[in-house]
């Protein structure tokens, strides 16, 4: 071989040697393939070089271009990476960019999550979300301040367990009132007598109670207070707000029939009728028509007592009622009261008071029952205000 | 031509207005060692001048240059790939034996690359071609000088400095760089060769492990700075050559300063190349 074609040969083969050099560092930073550029945006990108990885789903796919510091505080420090062709069909808009440490305290490497089927493609230059970099120190202070804690935590829990402790300790060993109920047996055996003898006066107090009824019920008919309940018109005053309603329905009543309470009753003072015949048109009226329901509404003259009055309002609706119900054939549950007490406007008889039955049509909504307990110590403004609010004007 | 020559005599007289002349004794023994270092950096600096102009301007030595190249570059290519390829064997097993006391085996391709790209091919290249070549250089020159052939050809009006010493320096400077390549290539497939009788690895994962995470940084800057180490061997090698006196011993002790001088510098200039290095091209 001629010296001149030795050389050359030399020549050729290490400049071969130089290329394929370049060609293969070349390659690792895509710099002869077909790459397009993305960019991220960092507060702190936690010691990222340029030229630094960057993988996509874990593999490397591309490289870091460069690193831009912000031009203002208050910016954020752009990253712009080379991607790899390859990985477009992967990356979408909404693909998240993060910087990761390689094991514990490796290099840091950018790495960019796939996007969503349904998202869009990212064009080249594109600025993709980012995740600040989970940094050791501020995890490492993080973890200290949780271990503090919860150190405080698991003291306070060994104080409380000393004291169940000590507390489980007195109440095994009977000490205290914990202690006396939990080891001594004779405060269960006097408990358990205590019981059954007051479960025993318990039942002779009802039976006391049944005869106790038996016996008023027999003293109200009896030849010296008969008289009594009789001149006061009825029998017993726990039925008085059995029927009774809290209000006059929202409506306007078909038709009413109104009485003085003169006219009807013995005394001013009593619910005993004396002119049922009176009654006959209203209730031969209840009988023959079709109605929703009616209601016996009974207001007294502005005399005497205004708890009082209310009482009698309520007993006069009462005995209306039984007598409408005993002597006219309809549904008796149509039939519902309302004592008024004292009312001004409503009658020209202004010491007795008035009667009234208010018929109404089917389909009206019926008010709730009044409540038996407070029957007789509702307050009279109620029932007053209702009164005013939903009779129709007279006349 | 006589111009040049004249002109070429004129420079080899020292700042004092003294004749430098290549034959006169350079160095008086009374002299302190100090003195002696200086004037030697100095006599050098003068000849570095002389050989530049002469290289620069034309009548150019074409055919002395191509078979110099041939001397230093192809010639020295088989030892420069033995060496290489020792070495890249050597690295295989030290650096497989310590990486796997810490659990990084997985990175021992990349810390052969990287040791062969980075330092150890560009500097065993020096090493082994300052030894070869300085030797060479250094002893040709020194017989030529004490058979008095330089001073025929210095009287025959031919510039000694153009037609022995720029060609030899040229291509010093132009082959190391290649010899690197060579010395390189031959480092990784060897430490290849070695990774692999132990545990199967192609060597496409080889380099493919190897080169991740490298850049033209850490690849070409280390490569081209032996060019340096190829000036410092030619010029010291021809320096050394022809500035010699006496008869064999002087030959003799030319080629043994070419060689430890070189070699040394080499090695010295190495310690501000990496930092230059690291410095611009980070």
């Amino acid at each position: 071989m001629s010296r001149a074609a030795r050389l050359g040969a030399f020549i050729v083969a290490t400049l071969a040697i130089l290329v394929v050099g370049v060609f293969i560092i070349g390659g690792k930073q895509y710099l002869f393939s077909s790459t397009y550029q993305l960019r991220a945006q960092f507060d702190n990108v936690a010691g990222l070089d340029a030229g630094g990885d960057v993988r996509v789903g874990g593999v490397h796919s591309g490289t870091v271009r460069n690193i831009v510091l912000p031009h203002k505080p208050g910016e954020k420090v752009t990253v712009v990476v080379d991607l790899g062709k390859s990985t477009h069909e992967i990356i979408k808009q909404d693909s998240i960019a993060t910087i990761e440490t390689e094991g514990l305290l490796g290099n840091q490497y950018l790495a960019i999550s796939f996007g969503s089927a349904g998202s869009g493609d990212v064009r080249n230059g594109d600025i993709i979300a980012s995740q600040p970099p989970l940094e050791m120190a501020d995890l490492l202070q993080k973890t200290s301040g949780i271990l503090d804690s919860s150190q405080q935590a698991i003291q306070n829990a060994t104080r409380a367990t000393a004291n169940l402790d000590s507390i489980s300790a007195k109440i095994d060993g009977g000490h205290g009132t914990a202690g006396a109920l939990v080891n001594d047996k004779a405060l269960y055996s006097n408990l358990e007598q205590t019981t059954g003898a007051m479960r025993d006066t318990v039942v002779q107090a009802q039976a006391g109670v049944a005869d106790f009824q038996e016996n008023m019920e027999a003293m109200k008919h009896n030849f010296f207070l008969r008289g009594y309940f009789k001149s006061r018109g009825y029998e017993n005053s726990a039925e008085l707000a059995k029927n009774e309603i809290e209000r006059l329905p929202q409506g306007v009543p078909t038709k009413e029939f109104t009485y003085s309470s003169k006219q009807l009753f013995d005394k001013q003072d009593s619910a005993k009728l004396k002119n049922q015949k009176s009654l006959t048109a209203g209730g031969e009226f209840l009988a023959n028509n079709q109605f929703g329901f009616a209601v016996v509404v009974v207001s007294a003259g502005m005399e005497g007592d205004t708890q009082k009055d209310l009482v009698l309002t309520e007993a006069r609706a009462l005995v209306v009622r039984e007598y409408l119900v005993e002597n006219f054939g309809f549904d008796d549950s149509q039939l519902k009261t309302l004592g008024m007490g004292k009312q001004t406007d409503t009658n020209s008889d202004a010491d007795w008071g008035s009667v009234r039955i208010f018929i109404y049509p089917a389909g009206t909504e019926i008010p709730p029952n009044k409540q038996a307990g407070i029957s007789s110590k509702t307050t009279s403004a109620q029932p007053t205000q209702a009164l005013t609010a939903a009779t129709p004007s007279p006349q | 031509m006589i111009e040049g020559n004249s002109s070429a005599v004129g420079a080899l007289r020292s700042p004092t207005g003294q004749p430098l002349s290549l034959t006169s004794p350079a160095v008086n023994p009374s002299k302190g060692l100090i003195n002696e270092f200086l004037e030697w950096f100095g006599d050098l600096a003068t000849f570095f001048g002389q050989v530049v102009r002469a290289a620069v301007t034309p009548p150019f030595e074409f055919r002395e240059l191509l078979r110099q190249l041939d001397e230093i570059g192809s010639k020295s290519l088989p030892l420069v790939a033995l060496a290489g390829a020792a070495t890249g064997v050597v690295l295989s097993l030290e650096a497989r034996y310590s990486l796997t006391r810490f659990g990084a085996k997985s990175l021992l391709p990349a810390a052969i690359v990287f040791s062969v790209i980075h330092e150890t091919g560009p500097i065993i290249t020096g090493l082994v071609v300052s030894g070869r070549v300085g030797a060479g250089i250094g002893a040709e020159l020194a017989s030529m000088k004490v058979t008095e052939q330089i001073d025929a050809i210095e009287a025959s009006a031919v510039n000694p400095y153009r037609l022995l010493a720029a060609p030899r320096i040229l291509a010093c400077i132009l082959m190391l760089p290649l010899l690197t390549l060579a010395g390189d290539a031959c480092g990784l497939v060897m430490g290849w060769v070695a990774q692999a009788l132990v545990e199967p690895l192609s060597l496409h994962q080889f380099i493919n492990s190897g080169f991740k995470g490298a850049s033209f940084n850490d690849f070409l800057p280390p490569t081209f700075k032996t060019a340096v180490f190829g000036l410092i061997i030619g010029l010291i090698a021809c320096f050394q050559g022809m500035r010699t006196r006496g008869g064999a011993a002087g030959v003799g002790r030319a080629a043994t300063s070419s060689v430890v001088l070189s070699s040394l510098f080499v090695i010295l200039a190495d310690v501000v190349l990496v930092k230059l290095i690291l410095i611009f091209f980070p």
